[in-house]
């Protein structure tokens, strides 16, 4: 058999737009801190919705800041997201696309459960209430599930493999493997990698609200009154090189990719399946050579509802074994919501901070242990820990699993 | 005679799970007659489209020792507050 070489991954940028403000700093910040960003709904039709609360993006987001007016008004709000937070990443990265050829060989990967929601419910309200004729020129442009990848990709003059991957709540770990992977085996130096999510349309809260899944007050990760999740939106993305090209430029690293694991649960097609997330668990901590005593943190997939927050507890445990009780565990969807395809990508922010910083962020509003959530989920208030390694779970309808791994910088 | 609540509730269900409606008796689990997770969520919006009725948005409803009656007794609820609804307005 052919001897592969792989190379080491490492993360050298990061940027994100989410409930609790503009910036990767201002999620962080505000996670440390056990701040929520679930706030009640903000919507035309709020008055006709059974859901009550959300985890949105503040208004004092600006769309057009910094953004090309040509390029505006291709842009589905998922691609906004996209873009302000790739371009923090890039800055905060210092990389230089230009230099060399780099562009040549950096790729693009961007996760979305759905794409162009916002985009698709309002060309569909013309469509069938306004009785209109024609939809907007710029509709499959803008709600095309690839359209961050690409706009990302232009902005940029990146010219490696772009594209979208979508694995609903798993879609962002799944886009940040599939970068990583890339690198890995040499195909690319560097890789913008995340996901993005904004789908709080009429039509999709109706669909949510139909799957009885979503609380009417609060995201209580593990606690026994938890009441379903909090659909939220944003987008983290990320600036990732092997680790030889982030030493040969001064890089500052922020972690190192050490491993991902990926599985099926090959079961339901909604109701979580211990086995299927412990082997994704097993597998990133193997390709990262890790032990299990050797991590510190797990950053939960926890959305809050019954279902999801007992069965990870148990796939914890298969996983981790005794060192399981050692572990400090916690949700941050507690208070950036529940962002779908792009909530992997602001919880890699939450696992660089806890890494970068030696603090792990809070699970809030646990208030009432549940018996069948017996792990150390880091009620209400951050914890100063030394952080060595940490788990990254993802965890989405339809039975998928994707891990990552990360180690302090090398 | 018009239908009972009851006789309705059945109905659906059967035809939910496929099953001979004569096996459902009122104590009967929607454990027991197969029907769990997403097929639990299917009937209780087939019966909330039947009736035109809102069940409460609570998340979770046990769907391991919920009973046949106990849907039926949902549904008796939710039509008297509808028509209570109606009266005020």
């Amino acid at each position: 058999m052919a001897t592969v070489t792989t190379r080491r991954v490492v993360i050298t940028g990061m940027g994100a737009i989410s409930p609790l403000g503009v910036g990767a700093e201002a999620l962080w910040q505000g996670l440390r801190e056990g701040r929520s960003g679930i706030r009640p709904l903000r919507h035309a039709d709020s008055e006709r919705l059974r859901v009550k609360v959300a985890a949105q993006v503040p208004e004092s987001f600006d769309p057009a800041a910094n953004i090309d007016e040509r390029i505006l008004p291709q842009l589905d709000r998922t691609s906004e997201f996209a873009l302000h937070a790739a371009r923090e990443a890039i800055t905060h990265s210092g990389i230089d696309f230009s230099r060399d050829g780099l562009g040549l060989r950096t790729g693009v990967v961007v996760g979305t459960g759905v794409g162009g929601e916002t985009t698709q419910d309002e060309q569909s309200r013309r469509l069938y209430v306004d009785n209109a004729s024609r939809t907007h020129p710029l509709t499959i442009v803008r709600l095309m599930t690839n359209a961050s990848a690409s706009q990302i990709s232009i902005a940029h003059g990146l010219r490696g493999p772009t594209y979208a991957v979508a694995s609903a709540c798993a879609s962002a770990n799944h886009a940040i493997i599939q970068a990583a992977q890339m690198i890995r085996f040499g195909m690319v130096d560097a890789a913008i990698t995340g996901g993005t999510e904004a789908c709080l349309s009429y039509g999709a809260l109706r669909a949510w609200e139909a799957m009885r899944v979503l609380s009417d007050d609060t995201c209580r990760p593990f606690s026994a009154n938890r009441r379903g999740l909090v659909l939220g939106e944003g987008a983290g993305i990320f600036v990732l090189e092997s680790l030889e090209h982030a030493q040969a430029r001064g890089a500052n690293i922020l972690a190192e990719l050490a491993g991902t694991g990926m599985s099926a649960d090959a079961s339901d097609i909604v109701m979580p399946n211990p086995e299927g997330a412990a082997m994704a668990m097993r597998q990133a901590m193997d390709e990262a050579g890790l032990a299990p005593q050797d991590v510190d943190y797990i950053n939960a997939h926890g959305t809050g509802t019954q279902a999801n927050d007992a069965t990870e507890t148990r796939a914890i445990r298969l996983a981790f074994g005794a060192h399981a009780d050692r572990l400090a565990v916690s949700s941050t969807k507690s208070m950036h919501g529940h962002a779908l395809g792009a909530s992997g990508a602001l919880e890699l922010v939450a696992a660089i901070g806890a890494l970068r910083d030696g603090v792990v962020p809070p699970t809030a509003n646990l208030d009432q242990p549940d018996p069948a959530c017996d792990l150390d989920y880091v009620p209400n208030t951050a914890r100063e820990m030394p952080v060595r390694a940490v788990l990254s779970n993802s965890f989405a309808f339809g039975g998928l699993n994707a891990v990552l791994a990360l180690k302090r910088a090398p | 005679m018009a239908p009972t609540i009851q006789q309705q509730v059945f109905e659906i269900i059967a035809k939910q799970a496929k099953i001979d409606i004569s096996t459902i008796k009122p104590e009967s689990t929607l454990k027991d007659l197969g029907i769990a997770s997403l097929d639990a969520i299917e009937l209780i919006f087939d019966i909330e489209e039947h009736f035109d009725i809102n069940f409460p948005e609570q998340q979770g409803a046990n769907f391991d020792s919920d009973t046949a009656q106990s849907l039926v007794d949902a549904v008796q609820k939710a039509l008297d507050e509808k028509a209570a609804g109606a009266g005020q307005s």
